[in-house]
């Protein structure tokens, strides 16, 4: 958790230091993408503290979910149809459900309580 | 393939994540909104309207600018400002009907049903009444006329077409039948306007046997008013007021 807030403060800092940006018009694919990529850093957390971790895994869903997200956004608007609302509600209760899962793994680290998989 | 330090990768692709985030808020921009069917509809209409209100504000400054031409040329010598109020007063005078004016349009007679032993309920329906002649009239007016008379009479803003017993009475001259109404304007339209299927003067023509004989006419001549109009209520607002 405190690698992810080091990671995303770092980022803003480039960010913001660096020259360029996005266009406008690719704002809401872009955040999509950080949602979905967002989830999947909320899950890298989790199996790192599950002793889980599998870094293809973990690469190929940060990468996949972000690029599948911002797909679908992309086409719900060319059918006119907005599609990204299934990435928005699948990420973001996965969000909540892996930070959830998070807060217990820190909370109960001493006697962990069992999760299901 | 080499084991990663699992808090590494995290960092690195939260780093990812906040350089996407910064970028993001750099661009500083409003809340977006999904765009729905309602909405383009409704900018849509915005922009129609906008594009119709330039042109009409185009149109203003085309006619703006050829007052300015004229009011420079006065002022130059070119033209004098004499014959442009003349000219002013001539076209103002044939648009209020104190002009007699030609062109191409149409002539109708109208007379009453001649036939005796038709079967008709009432006498009334075989005589022209002063509304055949008025939605006649609008008829033509709908299908752009642009000089009316009956009878000689021109018709004018303020004329009345209004029934006095066996006569009808227009500019307050009693007029009476046959009626003769001249109409300047497209010959054909105003033709369709008396004689297609459905219209009132095709109605009158077959159900109720009035004659209505319409033609075309190349050179119409319609008179002039011959009253004197004067405004004893109405007073002339200023412009721009």
């Amino acid at each position: 958790m405190v690698y992810a807030l080091v990671g995303i403060l770092v980022g803003a800092i480039i960010g913001f230091l660096l020259p360029y940006t996005y266009n406008t018009a690719y704002t809401l694919y872009i955040s999509v993408a950080i949602l979905a990529s967002l989830d999947s850093v909320f899950g890298g957390i989790r199996a790192n503290l599950e002793n889980t971790f599998n870094t293809k895994i973990f690469i190929s869903g940060f990468f996949g979910n972000a690029i599948l997200a911002a797909f679908l956004a992309y086409i719900g608007d060319r059918l006119g149809f907005p599609l990204y609302y299934a990435a928005i509600f699948t990420f973001g209760t996965r969000l909540f459900d892996n930070f959830a899962k998070i807060r217990r793994l820190w909370l109960y680290k001493e006697r962990p309580i069992k999760t299901k998989e | 393939m080499k084991k990663w330090n699992p808090k590494l990768m995290i960092l690195v692709s939260s780093a990812i994540i906040g350089l996407f985030i910064a970028n993001g808020m750099r661009l500083n921009l409003d809340l977006i909104t999904p765009v729905t069917v309602k909405s383009i509809i409704s900018a849509k209409n915005e922009l129609s309207a906008a594009k119709l209100e330039v042109e009409d504000l185009e149109e203003l400054i085309e006619q703006k600018s050829s007052e300015l031409k004229t009011l420079e040329n006065i002022a130059s010598g070119e033209e004098n400002i004499i014959d442009i109020i003349e000219s002013d007063l001539k076209l103002n005078k044939a648009k209020a009907g104190y002009t007699k004016l030609e062109g191409p349009g149409i002539e109708i007679i109208m007379f009453d049903n001649l036939l005796l032993d038709n079967n008709v309920i009432s006498y009334n329906d075989d005589i022209i009444h002063d509304v055949d002649i008025l939605n006649i009239i609008n008829d033509l007016k709908v299908a752009g006329a642009e000089a009316i008379s009956i009878n000689e009479e021109r018709l004018t803003s303020s004329s009345e077409i209004k029934c006095g017993g066996p006569i009808i009475r227009v500019n307050g001259r009693s007029l009476g039948a046959p009626f003769t109404i001249k109409a300047i304007g497209d010959p054909k339209v105003l033709m369709a306007a008396v004689n297609a299927p459905g219209t009132y003067g095709e109605t009158l023509k077959t159900i109720y046997g009035i004659g209505l004989e319409p033609y075309i006419v190349d050179k119409l001549i319609i008179p002039s008013y011959k009253g004197i109009f004067a405004f004893n209520y109405a007073k002339p607002m200023e412009e721009g007021d």
